[in-house]
């Protein structure tokens, strides 16, 4: 990525820039990093804090104000990496001040959805910032070490305990009762910065499920580590193994699955004034990978995944995630106006059928689905549409198996003939049926056996031998 | 369509009729009663679609789909949505086929010809006068002389033939079987049947007729009937969901409750007009309780049998260029010899592909390399199917399931499934397409099962013990209730529906303005 970038370090809440000095250490020369102390916070305390956006301003100006010369890095602990987010957005959006942004370190992270708390615990985190002193310390000696799976060593738990109490209280309520809550699902949306997640493996809100299933489907290009052993304050818990995956993460940042590339001929179709503007945008946009809000389990989600890869084989290069398309289809809620009567709701009869799936495979093999091989996988497909899966609690009923996966097999083909790299396999030109003008439609002059106009012939392919699909 | 200028009626004026759904069922009569000079408003669920903005696509079509959920029991569960459920101003004739043979006339006395099903209250003669009117008024295009029917004209030629057309005309010449150019509702040249109704381009072949016809050439109701309702002074209100009724002590309705823009609007009635298929009008009669008396509300649902028989040809045939069913064959409507009652039509077809695709996945049961190798194929294969008679059946119901929708109505649920007659004739069928396509010259032919339409469910008849409205459509139980839409269909015939609905509907308005 880049030699010695600039690492700016965004603390949890109650945390400060002092909270990244052992983190720091173990770096050394790897990556520089610049801890800073958000609105409210430690040096900062005389603010008042606020929300994400309010803090992704005060940051942005102190990276300004640093003008890192060559590419740099956030890094984000639980509150930080919320900000963190925001600010990603806004590089990727084009701001002048973020140009530069090259991976994103969240640690633990609160999500960009509003984040998982009890409500009880909310509410007194609230009462005794304010409390008397004794309270205070009381409850900040007890908020570090429920944060921490192996309590931190005395000077760093002392220096944590000393920095929640010097927040200023308005900064702490505001946080709990605003950042934390903002949802910025929609704004965030799907981030092409590379970005390295860690979730402690004892973490209770924001462990490896929640970062899996809130934070990995905004991140198109990310690596997820789990630190088992730890709880919520990695920065503090675990500095030498994230000095570790930081140092790979900036040689050798994640890449996306690369995604399927048009064949000329039809990318050049779509452009053309014989395809609609409506048409064209609606094509692109469904190149584009789904922004959610999603359904499934990270697990059910990974079944689904190698499920679809037998059922629908992509040859590539690249291919289309139709998992992560199906699971936002399911997610919305919406459908194509009918379900078999014996099946549940669409996103229940995929949880359970894939919970069936997944239960068959451990069973017999040992392992998940997903992790089976090709032949194997196809095996369980194939006991599926027979009917034959042993019954799971919690799964579907061996029959139903057998609606599922035709319902599975026909979601699968419609949405990869909804991706125009699907119709280009196919050799489909009904795009080019018509352009914008409605009053002057060219439609097709030619309908008939072995016919075709000039326009079609680069697009439309017609398989030389006959093939049988049995 | 263009709604401005239109009529506008107060929620408490006690307008003549309140007319829900826009379809085949509906439209015909809301011109009909306005140009009596009644005061009529119509009631759709769905929007009001231009036409110029849909998209040539299988996916953006959604949008004219009745997509709510429904369950679907039975031994042949039916797929509803884009297989046979609009939605929009102009209804599922947004995306309907438009393919228009009339009823066999000897459909209508089936159980006295054959002993099975039942006779329609009404003989096919009455119906005559008002599929002329309705043909010569949406524009149809077919072949004069039409070798079934020497009576029937054309007001304009046939359409282009596709390739599917091309194979089947060839395979059942050399078979002796008469087919020919198709009878759609698809303008072949420039149309305007009357001054009032915006003129309408030809066809251009594009292929798109179930995802909604851009140019205007298929007839679907909101650019023949609907226009012309409004130029005669109806009042068409979308997305304005009827979802309850008030009624007086006698029992008359005397308002409609409709949800629109999130709140419910009261339109006072005089009458209650519902046409809203033959899934949304029971379900709306269940859910008020209304004429459910007899407990014949729901029973009696029907569909076709509707099976495709599918091949691949070395011809490069790009079957989705063209009116996609440009061929028929009525060889079939009483089989020598059959072994069922009734009959079926043959028509040749071509599929977008995603509709393609997804019956390749669901029906044919591929998957994996055989299922891609086979997708592939697209431009060369071509498919042939049927429309089959279906008889009412005891088992076949519409009922209400537990779970509710957003309105908080309850969904729908259809219990469908074939009993011998349609076995059997399936069966025939199937037999006789496999022939042809083997004479065509397919290779890997495949069968796709699969039921179409939605019917039944109220139907009419004379005796209020056994059918739900009359033999024009007037309910038997609640004065001022109509119906007008496949649900009154006593049995299927083998027609394809959307023909015979608009012309009862034309009907179903005259008797309705000779009863007022």
């Amino acid at each position: 990525m880049t030699d010695d970038p600039v690492l700016f370090c965004l603390h949890f809440l109650g945390g400060s820039a002092r909270t990244w000095r052992r983190l720091a250490e173990h770096l050394g020369p790897a990556a520089r990093c610049v801890a800073l102390d958000l609105p409210g916070f430690g040096d900062e305390a005389g603010q008042p804090g606020g929300g994400v956006a309010a803090m992704a301003d005060h940051v942005a100006s102190r990276i300004r104000a640093e003008a890192p010369r060559g590419p740099w890095l956030i890094a984000g602990n639980s509150m930080g990496a919320k900000v963190a987010l925001a600010l990603a957005r806004r590089h990727e959006d084009g701001d002048p001040d973020l140009a530069g942004l090259a991976g994103l370190v969240l640690l633990a992270g609160s999500p960009p959805a509003p984040e998982p708390m009890d409500e009880a615990r909310r509410q007194a985190m609230i009462a005794w910032i304010d409390a008397d002193p004794e309270t205070r310390r009381r409850e900040a000696e007890a908020f570090v070490a429920a944060n921490v799976a192996a309590p931190l060593n005395p000077e760093d738990h002392a220096r944590t305990v000393e920095d929640v109490l010097r927040a200023n209280p308005a900064a702490w309520k505001a946080w709990l009762t605003g950042g934390a809550c903002e949802d910025w699902r929609g704004r965030v949306g799907t981030l092409a910065t590379p970005a390295l997640v860690v979730s402690g493996a004892e973490d209770g809100d924001l462990g490896p499920e929640a970062q899996a299933a809130l934070t990995l489907p905004h991140l198109a290009r990310h690596r997820h580590a789990v630190a088992i052993g730890a709880g919520h304050l990695l920065p503090l818990e675990r500095p030498r193994a994230l000095a570790g995956l930081i140092r790979d993460f900036v040689a050798a940042p994640p890449e996306t699955a690369e995604a399927p590339t048009l064949p000329p001929a039809f990318a050049a179709l779509m452009g053309s004034e014989r395809v609609n503007t409506r048409l064209r945008r609606a094509l692109r946009e469904r190149m584009r990978e789904p922004e959610g809000p999603f359904c499934l389990s990270p697990g059910a989600r990974a079944t689904l995944s190698a499920c679809l890869d037998r059922v629908l084989p992509q040859a590539g290069p690249g291919r289309i995630d139709l998992a992560r398309r199906i699971d936002a289809r399911l997610a919305s809620g919406t459908g194509d106006g009918w379900r078999y009567a014996a099946l549940p709701p669409d996103a229940e009869a995929y949880a359970r059928a894939l919970h069936t799936l997944d239960a068959a495979a451990r069973a017999a093999h040992g392992r998940p689905f997903a992790a089976l091989p090709g032949a194997e996988q196809d095996a369980l497909l194939g006991r599926a549409t027979s009917g034959d899966l042993p019954a799971v609690p919690d799964g579907l009923a061996p029959a139903l198996m057998t609606c599922w996966f035709e319902e599975l097999r026909g979601e699968a083909v419609r949405t990869w003939l909804a991706h125009p790299a699907g119709l280009a396999a196919i050799g489909f030109t009904g795009i080019g049926a018509g352009g914008d003008d409605a009053d002057a439609l060219p439609g097709y002059r030619l309908t008939g056996l072995n016919e075709g106009e000039d326009w079609e012939s680069p697009v439309r392919h017609v398989p030389m031998t006959a093939g049988d699909a049995r | 369509m263009n709604l401005a200028g239109q009529s506008r009626h107060s929620p408490d004026e006690v307008v003549d009729a309140v007319v829900v759904g826009t379809g085949a069922g509906g439209a015909p009569l809301l011109a009909a009663l306005a140009a009596a000079g009644l005061k009529v408003v119509a009631l759709e669920a769905g929007p009001n679609f231009d036409p110029a903005g849909y998209g040539f696509d299988e996916t953006l079509a959604d949008e004219i789909y009745w997509t709510e959920e429904r369950l679907s029991g039975g031994s042949t569960p039916e797929a509803f949505g884009a297989n046979n459920s609009g939605t929009g101003i102009g209804g599922s004739t947004l995306h309907w086929g438009a393919f228009v043979p009339r009823a066999d006339p000897r459909d209508f006395r089936l159980n006295t010809e054959s002993g099975e099903g039942c006779d329609w209250p009404i003989d096919h003669a009455e119906l005559v006068p008002f599929y002329d009117r309705v043909e010569a008024f949406i524009g149809t295009s077919g072949p004069t002389p039409y070798p079934w029917d020497e009576a029937r004209r054309f007001p304009l030629p046939p359409v282009l033939r596709n390739g599917p057309a091309q194979l089947m005309a060839a395979a059942c010449d050399r078979l002796g079987i008469t087919a020919t150019d198709a009878p759609a509702a698809v303008v072949s040249r420039d149309f305007t049947p009357e001054a009032s109704v915006p003129g309408r381009k030809a066809c251009i072949h594009c292929g798109f007729c179930h995802q909604g016809c851009r140019t205007r050439a298929k007839a679907s109701m909101d650019v023949t009937y609907l226009p012309l309702a409004v130029a005669r002074g109806a009042e068409i209100r979308a997305e304005s969901r009827m979802h309850g009724v008030e009624r007086d002590k006698a029992g008359r309705i005397t308002g409609v409750i409709y949800r629109s823009g999130g709140r419910d609007i009261r339109q006072r009635c005089a009458n209650l007009i519902l046409c809203a298929g033959a899934v949304e009008t029971p379900r709306l009669l269940l859910h008020l309780d209304l004429a459910t008396g007899s407990g014949q509300v729901g029973r009696n649902y029907i569909g076709h049998v509707a099976t495709q028989v599918w091949g691949t040809f070395p011809d490069a045939v790009a079957m989705n260029r063209g009116y996609p069913s440009s061929l028929i064959t009525e060889d079939y409507t009483r089989p020598k010899g059959a072994d069922f009652a009734g009959g079926y039509l043959v028509q040749s077809l071509g599929v977008e592909p995603l509709t393609w695709g997804n019956a390749v996945a669901r029906g044919r049961g591929l998957w994996g390399r055989p299922l891609t190798d086979y997708l592939r194929q697209y431009n060369r294969v071509a498919g042939i199917g049927i429309n089959g008679e279906t008889l009412p059946c005891d088992a076949n119901v519409l009922t209400l399931s537990d779970e509710t929708d957003a309105l908080g109505m309850r969904k729908a649920r259809i219990s469908f499934g074939y009993g011998s007659n349609e076995d059997n004739l399936n069966a025939h069928a199937t037999r006789l397409m496999r022939a042809i396509w083997e004479a065509a010259g397919a290779s890997d032919i495949w069968v796709l099962e699969r039921v179409a339409h939605t019917l039944g469910t109220c139907r009419m008849g004379r005796n209020p013990d056994s059918s739900v409205v009359d033999p024009v459509g007037r309910s038997h139980e609640v004065g001022n209730l109509w119906i007008c839409d496949g649900s009154v269909f006593p049995s299927s015939l083998a027609a394809n529906p959307a023909l015979t609905i608009m012309a009862l509907s034309l009907r179903t308005a005259g008797a309705f303005l000779r009863w007022r």
